[in-house]
């Protein structure tokens, strides 16, 4: 068991849902995700965006246009369908669920702890 | 100062170093690998190609005038490796697990990959170019051990290094499954195999047609093939060389079969038909490595002294607590000793049996060749090759199929397998037991035949040199192997001739030169020798003064080799000079009659002593015996001295020079012979003309006085004394 090997598997998890949500607040290019997800202190590589902003086209959740740019080749602007505002919004659900979950049970053991403590203290 | 292309980069022209150009190459091939099986790769490439076409934009607003390694590495550093992408679903391609925790991977050195173990060489544990250290990692043994037999084999037999060589070529590195390195893997391809698909595999990885390295492989054993017709030569250093290279290619294949995996799913032979594996790039990490070896040999050395130096202090404590544990300490450190000398030369008996029994197997196939000439028969073949099989190759297959096993670690499943090589090798006692009792058979009588004498066509000459047509002027060293020597002989196409020849000198009754010839031969029977016997062909002719012997005796298949034997006598008479020339026969010969009974060819081994003459000395016949020239009695050792000497003194030659020097003189003579017979013809022509030339004179002289007035010829004379007549009858009727 490794934290490195845990640490990714979580990530994987939420990545979707991560990208998403960044998405949805507006149209994006890859770089700008990148930037944004950076500054949310989400470190992603752009070799594993773009694989996935491909698959979440295929399957219809994303659209792009092409954008003329002065300083380099045309840029893909992604936004979410309709489809994938729905998808998102299952992807929402899911994760508060699990989110309130990992909490209460992280919680409860901090509560424990706390009761240890507490009973300790005469 | 580095060079500059111009490259057209998502539409647009971009300048950038070449060597940095090389490794945005080798970058996206590694994005094409990765991506090789994703639904949509070439939209995600494209679309990592446009974001890196971004960033060379930025760089060259900014001022730069080309992109260049730096900026190339921190592009691929901010877009990410190949295997630092993460795993999206599980509908990805195998290679993507590679991508977890590379840095274990590459110290573990990759065996991950399909759960399947494979060969690989470890580039991060390497010390030339990692093949010890894949070889360690495949055959789970420890790595030091492995390179100690590497260069145990290396420095005993100079074998080791041409299959490192291949399999450093050959294997793939663990740093093609990161990032650049060709996704190539060598497989078997066992769907278009001739054996075991090695070459096949061979072929593909290198994209060469696969019967380049068939023909690599078989090449030896073609050289040796061709051989066989002249194996006169056998013993010439560089046939054997030749000879052993062929054992080396077999080793080397059957090594090959057993490591390179076959290649069994699509996947796989998707993986071993794939791209061409660049022999630039491995032409240049090779000399980069080379830079590296001196450094990584110093480091190997220290880490092998350091084992062996652990080893022996291990040793040595284990000796010295034994020691002290025991009472008797003294003489059971020498029981120990005399332990582990026993196990060396147990060690090095097996060791010699196993060459012997190698040697033994070199040697048959080299008399091979003599086969048909001794079998004869179905048994006798079958035993033949039941021997060469069963006796001498089993024995050395089981062994080293002992030692692979041993070295590789494998299950022992010993007792079936000794089981099957102790039986095998038992039945090729049997079958050479058979084989030398049924060609002995063969050899059992002997013949006995009336001597037979040779015509002379000028038995007064005064001199006879004895030769052959084609002398055998050369030593061979099989001339010190007693069974062997009648074997020196040439092969012309299927008759094999035999130099079995012995010339005897003895005094002639009368005054004229005398040969007999005694023909000999063995068989199964006294009939069957007899008749071999009789069917020897050797002819002897005699013209002047050279009595000409046919260079051997001839063996076809038909009538096989039994140990068929000339002896040429020759009566000298008194007063008359003998010389025989060498390289005609064997050598050994007696003066004086022998008693040819039925062991004869016991009589010739009875050593030097019995040799009374010399080869290419003139000899004179007196009354008692041979003498030499200078008036010494034949005495076989020293008569080749005193001609030296003799020699030495006329002209101060060497030694060397004196067989020229004789073949010299025999041809001034036969050159003056002939000049002399030219210079009696001539006369006789010239006599012939002076004699013709006065006949017309005279006819002239007589025609002028008779009046006729012509001038005729003395054939035209002769018909004109015909005609004439006639014309004077008829005019006068």
């Amino acid at each position: 068991m490794n934290i490195d090997n845990t640490a990714s598997q979580m990530r994987k998890g939420v990545l979707e849902f991560c990208i998403l949500s960044v998405i949805k607040q507006g149209e994006a290019y890859p770089s700008d995700i990148i930037d944004k997800m950076k500054s949310a202190n989400f470190n992603l590589l752009e070799g594993t965006l773009y694989p996935l902003l491909t698959r979440l086209k295929n399957a219809e959740f994303l659209t792009y246009r092409w954008v003329e740019s002065n300083s380099g080749p045309p840029r893909k602007y992604f936004s979410l369908t309709e489809r994938g505002a729905a998808f998102y919004k299952e992807l929402e659900a899911t994760w508060n669920e699990l989110a309130n979950a990992v909490k209460a049970v992280t919680d409860i053991d901090a509560n424990n702890s706390n009761n240890n403590n507490f009973n300790n203290n005469p | 100062m580095k060079q500059v292309i111009n490259i057209n980069f998502q539409g647009r022209v971009v300048p950038i170093e070449t060597s940095a150009f090389e490794i945005l190459k080798a970058y996206t091939e590694s994005l094409n690998q990765h991506f090789a099986n994703e639904e949509g790769k070439e939209e995600i490439i494209n679309d990592i190609e446009s974001r890196i076409g971004e960033l060379f934009q930025e760089r060259i607003t900014k001022g730069a005038t080309c992109i260049t390694d730096d900026d190339i590495n921190a592009i691929i550093t901010s877009i990410g490796r190949p295997e630092d992408f993460e795993p999206m679903d599980d509908a990805q391609p195998a290679s993507s697990s590679s991508s977890s925790s590379s840095n274990q991977q590459q110290q573990a050195g990759s065996n991950f990959t399909t759960g399947h173990k494979r060969l690989y060489r470890d580039e991060n544990n390497k010390v030339i170019g990692g093949v010890c250290a894949g070889l360690a990692n495949y055959f789970n043994v420890d790595i030091v051990v492995v390179r100690i037999i590497f260069i145990i084999l290396i420095f005993s037999f100079g074998f080791g290094i041409l299959p490192y060589i291949i399999m450093w070529v050959a294997v793939p590195s663990t740093s093609s499954t990161q990032l650049g390195g060709t996704k190539k893997k060598l497989f078997r391809d066992t769907d278009d195999k001739m054996i075991a698909g090695v070459c096949s595999g061979i072929g593909n990885y290198f994209g060469i047609n696969p019967w380049i390295p068939r023909v690599l492989f078989l090449l030896p054993f073609l050289s040796y093939f061709s051989r066989w017709g002249h194996w006169g030569g056998f013993w010439n250093f560089g046939d054997v060389v030749r000879f052993t290279f062929s054992p080396t290619s077999l080793i080397v294949y059957i090594i090959l079969w057993i490591v390179i995996p076959e290649a069994l799913t699509t996947s796989e032979k998707l993986e071993m038909k794939g791209e061409k594996v660049d022999m630039n790039s491995i032409k240049n990490s090779v000399m980069e490595e080379m830079k590296g070896v001196g450094k990584k040999a110093e480091k190997f050395g220290k880490e092998a002294s350091g084992f062996i130096n652990e080893k022996a202090k291990a040793v040595s404590g284990d000796m010295q607590n034994f020691s002290r544990r025991s009472r008797g300490g003294l003489g059971n450190v020498i029981a120990m000793f005399a332990k582990i000398f026993a196990y060396f030369i147990i060690g090095c008996v097996c060791f010699g049996l196993v060459m012997g029994l190698f040697g033994l197997g070199i040697f048959s196939i080299g008399v091979f060749p003599l086969k048909d000439y001794i079998l004869k028969g179905e048994w006798q073949n079958f035993y033949a090759w039941g021997t060469l099989v069963l006796f001498i190759a089993v024995p050395i297959i089981g062994i080293i199929t002992w030692l692979i096993r041993k070295i590789a670690k494998m299950k022992n499943n010993s007792r079936i397998l000794r089981l099957t090589f102790g039986s095998l090798w038992t039945l090729g006692w049997v079958c050479i037991i058979m084989l030398i009792a049924t060609v002995t058979q063969d050899f059992k009588s002997s013949s006995r035949l009336d001597d037979q004498s040779i015509a002379l066509s000028n038995p007064k000459v005064n001199k006879l040199v004895v030769t052959s047509s084609s002398p055998f002027t050369k030593k061979y060293y099989a001339r010190n192997w007693v069974r062997f020597e009648p074997f020196e002989n040439l092969l012309d196409d299927d008759t094999a001739y035999v130099r079995n020849v012995y010339v005897e000198i003895e005094r002639s009754q009368n005054d004229s030169f005398q040969v007999t010839m005694k023909k000999m031969s063995r068989g199964h029977d006294r009939k069957d020798a007899n008749n071999l016997a009789s069917l020897i062909k050797f002819n002897a002719v005699q013209s002047d003064s050279i009595l000409l012997l046919d260079k051997g005796i001839a063996i076809n298949k038909v009538d096989k080799f039994r140990n068929q034997l000339v002896v040429i006598t020759v009566y000298v008479p008194l007063g008359k000079q003998i010389r025989v020339n060498s390289g005609i026969d064997n050598g050994h010969v007696h003066f004086g009659a022998r008693n040819w009974g039925n062991d004869w060819d016991n009589d010739y081994y009875d050593g030097e002593q019995d040799m009374k003459w010399q080869h290419d000395v003139d000899y004179v016949m007196k009354e008692d015996g041979l003498y030499t020239l200078t008036g010494r009695k034949a005495d076989g050792w020293n008569d080749k001295e005193e001609t030296y000497q003799n020699n030495k003194k006329k002209k101060n030659g060497s030694y060397r020079y004196d067989r020229i020097q004789d073949s010299i003189e025999r041809k001034i003579d036969s050159i003056e012979n002939r000049k002399q017979q030219k210079k009696d013809s001539i006369e006789r022509k010239a006599e012939y003309l002076k004699d013709s030339i006065d006949r017309r004179n005279e006819a002239e002289k007589n025609k002028i006085e008779n009046g006729t007035g012509l001038i005729i010829k003395p054939e035209q004379e002769a018909v004109a004394s015909v005609i004439m007549p006639g014309v004077d009858i008829l005019t006068n009727i």
